[in-house]
């Protein structure tokens, strides 16, 4: 317990009288690449929206790194070392790739109001770093040559990217990842998966993921999570889970986990 | 006693002038999810049309009133033409400017085809001009046909959304535009009926209301931000919830009118507008959509 | 450096601008001022509007109360002119934070109500506190001097207004290249995604409140001074809908287009007094006319065309950049 990164304790959340999350528990350990995975309405999403600060839940508690962070602002949470991306694409549309991820620097700079807007050196220094920071994030994912481009120039794909990248380069502990691979063909799979483990092994950092690509998970996950109706129904290594018949239940009805077991 | 009577009363007929603004309002927002910031101008100038048929030329009421209202169709399309579908993707500001310039047009054409005829234009009224007695209090039929007014144009709209097919498109063009093009509904065309009917509704409200308020070319604006402030206040994607906020407004001027000073009339609104948005972002009966990331 | 870049045609008017006084007579020079005035109000709502996103209608009103706020403290209370200018802008600045509050919860039209709300209670104020405002009347102020300087007040007011706009030009300009500028366009493009990487909602959004009402404040003393009167007429929602226009024209989300913007717009609104009767008209139709065909403003139209009228929302760095060299360069911030 006392080795677990992330830790969810007991955390329920109602939304208009429908209870959405009923007392999970969940616990990650540092370096590990967790799945998180379930039925549509499972409530995976919420989950992910409580431990990044945007609900807070009716009961339970959170704790990154041993220090609690129910109640606090998102903005606060991310600055104690958690990231995470969206289902849906969040880039800054407004901005070049550069300063996208620049921007994922925001919390790790300081120069403030008097500083900008004078261009003392102490600012012009951080800026440089930042900059240097962001060119060197984008080799890290291979897209050097797309600096320059505006964030409504990309196409889904590159922009997920993207977006991860700019979650990394603010050093975080954590990172959530809402459903990361929508949208990927098969020969983007391998490299997303390669992606996810060099995340894990050359920048140490702890991932959690929710997923419908059963086969990234299956391959990528160390540990795998099992949500249903709010519920935690499952958890353990990818085969356990996978074999589990409340598990199979849960994703195709009854019928079939008495087939599967039948079988 | 009396007094409050009288101001009660006389806030629920200024009320109901607000709430026939606000309902054309929210019909358009409601499909559209667009405040169309030329609908004052809308009002005045199918008012303006109105009272050229039937005051200038002699055509019978009920015929200058329809035309008004087809007038005032006609001219919602336009706007939808002109202002919204160019900018359907553009940032909100963008369409709000449009929609403002378009009603400096209108003000500005309304102006100059009828602003040389005096200051403020009577027009007669649907009901006999002689006021009746509602027990101690005197009231002109009017009013009375401006609230019934408003309260018919609600329910066959709240009716016309529930229950026919047209209604039902539009509800889900507002919900999801991309979904309601994948079902087949030409979203295009429901923009443009929406704008219409709004303006169909202001049109008919001018025709109403003339007869209280007079015709002048500016009073679209001032009519236009109540009827904004009204719909807001009852959340705007809601029906009863564009009268409730028109009459609410118009007591709450009445009594800020009459018990702390005729100064307060026109700024009450106002406080209340902002202080509502404060303690409840989303109106009295407006719903506060769940976001999906 | 591009010949027509932005650099240098900006400069090329700072110039212009600063040798005007000696060959523009009275009427021209007003208007120059004024021109430089609206540069200051299109600076602060475009930072408010443009870059971070909020659709809000108050800055006329912040306008106001820096101009009521200049006047009254000199009128009601006699203070000199050089005490009472940056108070008004203060009191300004303080009305656009607190104002930010209730902002945080709204967004889109809500805001654009609540804002507009406050624009109108704002006026009613103004018009109707007759025993502070003086009323719809207005009131006189008295006239500043420069001395010991051997000019006149016009020509004073006039460079005092250069000054203060070469300057808060350049804060502005500094400002948005920075973190804070890729901040308030994080909370325009992706409230969401702007907190899940530390940017707090409210600072920024009180900061760029706060800024458009410090600009809008500075303006307003700078008119009072101007006109030597203060009436609550300059100052109501005709006054909005022009600010606004002029940072469409000019582009939204680029400080030399404010620029541009309200230079323009002054000389439109100048131009179409001379056709009385179809004023409103034609205002209206040049606005719709860019918002459909210039959608990105003029700005828009030279980045497109020119070359160096870009805006970055970054400081580029002079010269170029090895990946490899860099490695062993920066240790402090790693990736």
């Amino acid at each position: 317990m006392s080795e677990a990164l992330l830790s969810v304790r007991d955390v329920s959340v109602s939304f208009g009288g429908v209870k959405v999350l009923d007392g999970i528990d969940l616990d990650v350990k540092p370096g590990e690449i967790r799945g998180l995975i379930g039925p549509n309405g499972a409530g995976k999403t919420t989950m992910l929206n409580v431990i990044s600060g945007i609900h807070a839940p009716h009961q339970g508690d959170v704790l990154l790194d041993g220090v609690s962070i129910v109640g606090r602002k998102p903005s606060d949470i991310a600055r104690l070392g958690l990231g995470r991306t969206f289902q849906t694409s969040q880039l800054y549309r407004g901005m070049t790739v550069l300063e996208n991820l620049m921007a994922g620097l925001h919390h790790r700079t300081k120069a403030g109001l008097i500083a900008t807007s004078l261009n003392l050196r102490s600012y012009r220094e951080e800026e440089e770093e930042a900059e240097e920071a962001a060119r060197l994030s984008l080799e890290f994912i291979g897209m050097s040559e797309f600096a320059d481009r505006p964030g409504s120039a990309l196409s889904f794909g590159q922009q997920r990217v993207i977006e991860i990248a700019r979650t990394l380069i603010g050093d975080p502990k954590v990172v959530l990842l809402d459903e990361p691979a929508v949208g990927l063909s098969l020969n983007r799979l391998a490299e997303f998966d390669t992606l996810l483990r060099r995340i894990r092994d050359e920048k140490g950092v702890t991932l959690i993921l929710i997923e419908h690509v059963i086969r990234l998970v299956m391959d990528v996950c160390d540990q795998v999570t099992v949500l249903s109706s709010g519920r935690r129904i499952a958890e353990g290594t990818p085969d356990t889970v996978r074999n589990d018949p409340e598990v199979i239940e849960a994703y195709l009805g009854k019928e079939l986990r008495a087939r599967h077991s039948a079988s | 006693m009396i007094l409050l009577t009288y101001l009660l009363l006389s806030g629920l007929t200024t009320g109901s002038l607000y709430a026939l603004i606000a309902l054309g309002i929210v019909v358009v927002n409601k499909a559209t999810g667009v405040i169309n910031f030329a609908h004052g101008e809308l009002f005045m100038f199918s008012g303006f049309v109105a009272w050229m048929l039937h005051v200038q030329m002699g055509v019978p009421y009920l015929p200058s009133l329809l035309v008004a209202v087809a007038f005032g169709f006609a001219l919602g399309v336009m706007t939808n033409l002109i202002a919204f579908r160019p900018l359907k993707n553009a940032n909100i500001i963008s369409l709000v400017l449009a929609t403002i310039g378009i009603a400096f047009m209108l003000r500005g054409t309304a102006r100059v085809i009828w602003g040389g005829k005096g200051d403020y234009l009577p027009f007669p009224p649907i009901t006999s001009p002689e006021p009746v007695m509602i027990g101690d209090i005197m009231v002109i039929p009017q009013q009375l046909a401006v609230l019934a007014g408003a309260l018919v144009i609600m329910a066959a709209f709240a009716a016309f959304f529930r229950l026919t097919r047209a209604g039902k498109m539009m509800q889900a063009t507002a919900d999801n535009a991309k979904a309601a093009t994948l079902v087949g509904i030409r979203i295009d065309r429901i923009y443009m009926l929406s704008f219409g009917t709004g303006a169909a509704i202001a049109a008919a409200a001018a025709v109403l209301m003339a007869p209280l308020t007079l015709l002048y070319p500016d009073m679209g604006f001032s009519f236009f931000i109540k009827g904004f402030a009204a719909a807001v206040l009852g959340g705007l994607t809601s029906l009863p919830g564009a009268v409730l906020g028109g009459i609410s407004i118009g007591i709450i001027e009445a009594l800020a009118g009459g018990y702390i000073h005729s100064s307060f009339i026109e700024v009450s609104a106002f406080i209340v507008i902002m202080f509502v948005l404060v303690v409840r972002p989303t109106g009295l009966l407006g719903s506060s959509g769940l976001r999906r990331v | 450096m591009a010949l027509f870049g932005r650099r240098n045609v900006l400069c090329a008017m700072l110039l212009f601008a600063a040798v005007a006084p000696f060959f523009l007579n009275d009427y021209y020079l007003f208007v120059a001022n004024t021109i430089l005035i609206y540069v200051l109000l299109s600076i602060g709502l475009n930072i408010l509007v443009g870059y971070t996103g909020q659709l809000a209608f108050a800055n006329a009103a912040m306008f106001g109360i820096g101009a009521y706020g200049t006047g009254l403290l000199q009128v009601q209370l006699g203070w000199p002119f050089w005490l009472a200018f940056p108070s008004g802008a203060v009191i300004a600045t303080a009305v656009g934070l607190a104002i930010s509050l209730p902002a945080l919860r709204l967004s889109g039209l809500y805001l654009a109500l609540s804002t507009l709300a406050f624009a109108q209670f704002t006026q009613w104020v103004f018009l109707n506190w007759e025993a502070v405002t003086f009323g719809a009347g207005g009131f006189k102020t008295p006239a500043i001097s420069f001395a010991p300087l051997p000019i006149s007040k016009t020509m004073g007011l006039y460079y005092l207004s250069l000054i203060l706009v070469a300057v808060l030009f350049a804060l502005a300009q500094n400002l948005v290249r920075s973190r804070i500028g890729r901040a308030f366009v994080a909370v325009r493009d992706s409230e969401i995604a702007a907190q899940s990487l530390g940017v707090d909602l409210l600072r920024y959004k009180a900061l760029a409140f706060g800024i458009s009402g410090f600009y809008a404040g500075i303006a307003g003393g700078l008119y009072s001074a101007m006109l030597n009167f203060v009436s609550p007429e300059g100052y109501d929602l005709f006054q909005m809908v022009i600010q606004k226009s002029m940072i469409i024209v000019g582009g939204l989300g680029s400080i030399a287009g404010s620029v541009l913007g309200a230079g323009s717009l002054v000389f439109i609104l100048e131009a179409l007094r001379k056709v009385k009767g179809i004023q409103e008209i034609a205002f209206g139709a040049i606005l719709v006319g860019f918002i459909i065909f210039m959608p990105g403003g003029i700005i828009g139209f030279l980045k497109a065309k020119v070359r160096g009228w870009e805006e970055p929302l970054h400081r580029a760095r002079p010269g170029k950049r090895s990946p490899i060299a860099a490695t062993s360069e920066s240790s402090e911030v790693r990736p």
